[in-house]
């Protein structure tokens, strides 16, 4: 009798791990669904900033209308983006379009004074750092839920919750961590 | 240092606190039945009930008691376009919803969080620290106040007071049942009891409330440290809020309201530091802090 018992605890015990293993698994890749989602989100406001962006800049600085010209291109390159690799590459362009556009303006004191542009460049550099943190959460959430996969126990239950490995959204940018210096 | 690793081990040092205080409620429990019998144990619920009842309403309506006791008030989006962006990057760092964000009248560089989850979360910053950080380090000082509600450092807080606040009415109740007539009872239960056990019984009533007070406040400054490291994990910059930290220690104004009872939420002890000592302090030292995040910024 005591060892019937003994069994059935020990057999409940198992199945609750092999439950919250498996919870565990699933939770970890809604995460990554969730986080990038967010990305999407904060690339779509970025794409909508642009056409503004665009018309304020040509009124200043019609001479540089390559980089305008560049930062177009990027934009409806990642419009069109559906696939996973191909909505970081085009996020990558457009982030590098977009420094490229804000560097040069420093030669326009009339653009950077107008407080139109002013109020843009808030807005710019702030959905910048928005981008990159929600890669950085993503990247986050993958590397957790890559994890799991990997290590035991939950390695165990990767089939029967349908899960498999995700890769990490990297954009090819050398100062991603930068966030860029805007006195209050 | 990588955050990765401070974060488990700050998390682990706070559990044992926390670990170290029901140990505490355990002795005390021992004593009572010891000294007084099994009888003593009925203060027990007592003690622990008027603790939760005092606790509890103040854990729940925190965002609301706060704002009010502070007189903070609540900004929109549009009232402070920047400031609002800032606190929303630093939530999507730690994919945690925007908390409500309320500015403080004062000129003391300061800020602080607090809610009882982070759907009931709010931050809220001092004029002063508004006008003197530019926007790194205030993104650091945002990212530790968000570290506090992603760690549920208000429940944190909240359970290790009520532990205390038990503490304490139980060593209270002690002292008046042996000053008023404890006598009698002693002598008809105690008779076989070994002396030694007694007095040890005796001397953890009488200590458990500084024990709990100094586990409580311990726990306090584990929860700073990590809110720290968890902040880095945020926004991967260590230097922004060790750079916030330094413009603190540079300032000698201290924020005007110099309650304890809210004390412990801000992001630096509104108490003057100096006078007391490190281990009645509810944070660690801002040096301390700063050493930290300095090593950090090593790699």
């Amino acid at each position: 009798m005591k060892v019937v018992l003994f069994v059935v605890v020990i057999l409940v015990i198992l199945a609750l791990l092999a439950i919250m293993s498996r919870n565990r698994l699933v939770r970890a890749n809604i995460s990554v669904d969730e986080a990038f989602a967010q990305i999407d989100v904060q690339l779509k406001r970025r794409s909508d900033l642009i056409p503004n962006l665009v018309e304020t800049v040509k009124g200043y600085a019609a001479h540089e209308s390559g980089t305008l010209e560049a930062i177009v291109a990027a934009r409806a390159k990642s419009t069109q983006a559906t696939t996973f690799a191909d909505v970081a590459a085009a996020d990558g362009q457009l982030t590098q379009a977009l420094r490229g556009l804000l560097a040069v303006t420093e030669n326009y004191p009339d653009l950077k004074a107008s407080s139109n542009f002013l109020a843009l460049q808030e807005e710019l550099s702030s959905t910048e750092n928005k981008v990159s943190f929600a890669r950085q959460f993503y990247n986050d959430n993958v590397r957790t839920l890559n994890s799991a996969i990997k290590t035991f126990p939950s390695s165990l239950f990767v089939k029967s919750a349908g899960v498999s490995p995700r890769p990490f959204y990297e954009v090819d940018d050398p100062q991603d961590r930068k966030a860029p210096q805007v006195k209050f | 240092m990588d955050f990765r690793k401070l974060q488990s081990a700050n998390k682990l040092k706070s559990s044992e606190l926390l670990f170290g205080m029901a140990l505490l409620v355990g002795v005390v429990i021992w004593a009572l039945m010891t000294y007084f019998g099994k009888t003593g144990i009925g203060v027990v619920p007592f003690a622990v009930g008027i603790a939760l009842l005092s606790v509890w309403g103040s854990y729940w309506t925190s965002d609301k008691i706060v704002l009010t006791m502070t007189g903070a008030k609540l900004v929109t989006e549009s009232e402070n376009k920047q400031l609002y962006d800032l606190v929303t990057e630093v939530c999507i760092a730690a994919g945690l919803p925007v908390p409500k964000i309320a500015i403080v009248e004062d000129n003391a560089p300061n800020a602080f969080a607090t809610g009882r989850d982070p759907n009931h979360a709010v931050i809220a910053f001092t004029t002063g620290i508004l006008r003197v950080m530019d926007r790194e380090e205030l993104q650091g000082v945002t990212a530790h106040e968000m570290a506090h509600v992603a760690n549920r450092d208000t429940l944190v807080s909240a359970i290790a007071a009520t532990t205390a606040g038990a503490l304490a009415l139980l060593s209270d109740f002690m002292m008046r049942i042996m000053i008023f007539g404890g006598g009698n009872r002693r002598d008809n239960n105690n008779n076989d009891q070994n002396p030694i056990a007694l007095i040890a019984s005796l001397i953890v009533l009488i200590l458990a409330p500084l024990a709990a007070l100094l586990l409580r406040l311990a726990i306090s400054r584990k929860r700073e440290a990590l809110a720290d490291v968890t902040a880095v994990a945020f926004t991967r910059n260590p230097t922004g809020l060790r750079r916030a930290l330094e413009v603190l220690a540079a300032d000698s104004t201290v924020v005007h309201q110099r309650s304890t009872a809210v004390a412990h939420i801000w992001i630096e002890s509104p108490l003057d530091g100096s006078k007391t000592s490190q281990l009645f302090s509810t944070h660690p030292t801002l040096a301390s802090r700063i050493a930290t995040l300095k090593a950090m910024e090593g790699n």
